[in-house]
């Protein structure tokens, strides 16, 4: 974790006793311009050539993917996501996505082929299939050292706009 | 910097336009003054930029305060002191 300003820090060591009384929600919209400056802040040692995001107003959002792939060469796809229901912890602590288009003739084969090999390459929270991509929220941050804010999340959904994504958290402590 | 940080303050936050926020954020008077003490020593190392620099085209490393608060819609905004903690009850948006 990088460094962060002493009081961010003691918030984070103990978030439930510094933040205690808390009820909010938050509706946290976030641009195309600034996701893809997310993505693009990823780490280099990676075979993605090209990744951006798209949000579309039918709450869609269309990932544009480069990755050099062994053997076959580049794989350029555009595909698109739909946000499933809501994160509510601590009875579904899944985030879904749906897969809704963008494999082309031979790809699902290929993954369902490859499931195996797919989950041991994913960091651990995040599952792959032909059909969807989930995200096991209280694994990736704990992941990320921010296992201790996990309990405080009440519910977290996802939707597009057109060009944002909208977090909607709810946080009690 | 982080460059997810620098094009937050490079644009003046424009990419969380409809952000919203409503409800009570609790803070511990332990936070609050490690806020206040965290602020003060921030005003302590920042260096007086020289007179000849104030034009410069350079983006800021920070965001300015004002084009900040004139992005801000705040409806309710309640300050309130208990057992220990500070309340703010808040209803804004960006």
């Amino acid at each position: 974790m990088p460094d962060l300003p002493p009081p961010l820090q003691t918030l984070l060591n103990n978030p439930q006793a510094h933040l205690e009384g808390t009820d909010v929600r938050i509706d946290l919209s976030l641009g195309r311009t600034l996701l893809n400056e997310v993505l693009a802040a990823r780490p280099a040692d990676t075979p993605v050539e090209e990744l951006f995001l798209d949000p579309e107003n039918d709450n869609t959002v269309n990932l544009h993917l480069e990755v050099k792939a062994p053997v076959i060469g580049l794989v350029k796809r555009r595909i698109t996501f739909r946000p499933g229901g809501p994160v509510v912890f601590p009875s579904q602590p899944w985030l879904h996505l749906e897969i809704t288009d963008g494999f082309r003739f031979m790809d699902k084969p290929i993954i369902k082929l490859m499931q195996g090999q797919i989950a041991e390459k994913l960091p651990r929270g995040i599952e792959l299939t032909s059909d969807h991509l989930r995200l096991h929220v209280p694994a990736l941050l704990t992941a990320a050292g921010y296992q201790k804010l996990v309990p405080m999340i009440k519910h977290l959904q996802l939707h597009s706009e057109a060009n944002c994504l909208v977090i909607e958290l709810h946080l009690v402590a | 910097m982080h460059p997810v940080q620098k094009h937050l303050f490079d644009t003046n936050f424009q990419d969380l336009e409809g952000t919203r926020i409503e409800g009570t954020i609790a803070l511990s008077d332990e936070l609050i003054n490690l806020g206040i003490m965290d602020f003060l020593s921030g005003l302590k190392s920042t260096p007086t930029p020289p007179a000849s620099k104030k034009n410069s085209t350079a983006p800021a490393a920070a965001p300015d305060p004002k084009a900040l608060l004139a992005k801000l819609d705040i409806e309710v905004l309640q300050v309130s002191a208990k057992e220990g903690k500070i309340l703010l009850n808040i209803k804004a948006g960006i």
